[in-house]
């Protein structure tokens, strides 16, 4: 019985080790950013515009998460929060701090729209973006 | 490679139609090319945000005109520099771009220059290319130069050496180095120096770093003074099998976070409520919502699996 469970639990062990590692290769060959890059591509390839891109890195130095994911309102879900320019002139989303005020206004625009063309929208580096595919989105769910 | 080919074939599209709108229609249509004007471009054109040319302004738009039909249609058409293809309107034509450049060209006295004419200064016209404003951003980081390519010895193929880490914006693969604002944001390897250096992720140990005090980051948008509201209580979740439980500190979390950012959307407050698998963190959910995406990852087992146990005693 005990054979049984230690012989289980070493192949969960080494599926989940394989798992890790070949999220670690895939992400070899992919581009260098930094780690919790976000890609925003939700209309800016449609418009002409290079995708967005948000450096998480940059902003947690200025400010804890709970500033823009509490107090803001950013979902945890990249392109879920549905952000356009609007929005962001108005003081929703970037627009709060990104109004000439507490960080530079929105007229500088390929400051953040400074993505490759064509890029997907992503958190860039992470395991979501290494592992998950339409199948096994469906079955963690 | 395809965009240097879609690169050219929207030239030599433009290039052809700009052709067949000179013969056709030499006289643009600067009445429409106000409407055009008054749609979209007004946005940037009438005030001259980003370096613009203004509307009106016979000094900003003669060096443009001097550069010839084609020049002047393909920057409108295909975008320079902050401007956007098509002013980032893709809905509008060909006829309703050079309808608009002839509008803005008129009112500042000019005409649109007739196809295959290069106006009367050819030598100043690259020099005038439209330069974006001075943003008020961070310096400029040095152009970067291509390393030479050397034979690398490296020991494993899936570790990074440490000059691959953090490379600057305009060597990472997803920011565009054809773009000028690549180059205006700071790289991250002079932002993050002195940092508490970590194994994994953006190369920091950000908890090390913030109780270290070398970073200050607000608890509120404008209040720099605000403290956080922390908890200190440690969570003990045993887990399956011979891997150490798992302790999950409140306090490291609840200085970056705000208790509703993971309760009650993410975890039931409730001691066990909450179903945690190694796969679902794999796929983004739970722990998985921050950590492999923002705050460190699973291969960091020890960081989170850190109670051992005190016997190995299976359960039947």
């Amino acid at each position: 019985m005990i054979e049984t469970a230690n012989r289980l639990i070493g192949l969960r062990r080494l599926v989940l080790a394989l798992l890790i590692a070949f999220g670690g290769m895939l992400g070899s060959t992919a581009a260098q950013a930094e780690y919790g890059d976000i890609v925003i591509n939700n209309y800016s390839d449609e418009a002409g515009m290079r995708p967005a891109i948000f450096p998480h890195w940059f902003h947690r130095i200025r400010f804890r998460c709970k500033v823009c994911h509490a107090d803001l309102g950013f979902k945890f879900e990249a392109g879920g929060n549905k952000i356009n320019m609007l929005k962001i002139i108005d003081g929703e989303f970037c627009g709060a701090c990104h109004n000439g005020e507490i960080a530079w206004s929105p007229e500088n625009c390929n400051l953040c729209h400074s993505g490759k063309p064509g890029t997907p929208t992503q958190v860039h580096h992470s395991t979501v973006q290494k592992l998950v595919t339409e199948t096994n989105k469906e079955a963690g769910q | 490679m395809s965009k240097h080919l879609i690169k050219r074939s929207a030239l030599v599209a433009s290039v052809l139609l700009s052709g067949v709108v000179a013969s056709s229609a030499l006289a643009a249509d600067i009445k429409a090319g106000k409407a055009v004007y008054d749609k979209a471009c007004f946005a940037c054109h009438k005030s001259g945000v980003m370096g613009a040319p203004k509307v009106g302004s016979k000094d900003d738009w003669s060096p443009r005109a001097a550069q010839g039909r084609e020049t002047l249609l393909d920057h409108a058409l295909n975008g320079l520099n902050s401007m956007p293809a098509r002013g980032g309107n893709p809905s509008l034509s060909d006829d309703d771009i050079t309808n608009a450049v002839a509008y803005m060209l008129d009112s500042a006295g000019l005409e649109l220059p007739a196809a295959g004419g290069k106006a009367a200064k050819p030598a100043e016209t690259k020099a005038e290319a439209p330069k974006p404003a001075a943003a008020p951003a961070p310096a400029p980081a040095p152009v970067a130069k291509a390393p030479a390519q050397k034979p690398k010895i490296q020991f494993n193929r899936l570790m990074k050496g440490r000059d691959e880490w953090n490379p600057p914006p305009a060597e990472d693969g997803i920011h565009d180095p054809d773009n000028e604002g690549t180059y205006m944001l700071q790289p991250p390897r002079e932002g993050m120096a002195g940092f508490a250096s970590g194994i994994s992720g953006n190369r920091v140990d950000w908890v090390q770093t913030l109780d270290s005090g070398a970073i200050a980051p607000r608890y509120d948008r404008t209040d720099p003074n605000k403290k956080p509201f922390v908890m200190d209580l440690n969570i003990v979740r045993e887990v399956k099998g011979s891997m150490p439980d798992v302790v999950y500190p409140h306090k490291q979390h609840t200085e970056w976070l705000d208790c509703s950012n993971c309760h009650p959307d993410i975890f039931i407050p409730k001691k066990g409520a909450n179903q945690i698998s190694m796969a679902a963190i794999l796929l983004g959910q739970k722990c998985g919502v921050c950590h492999g995406k923002v705050a460190f990852p699973v291969t960091e087992c020890k960081r989170c699996h850190s109670k051992k146990k005190k016997a190995t005693a299976f359960k039947e």
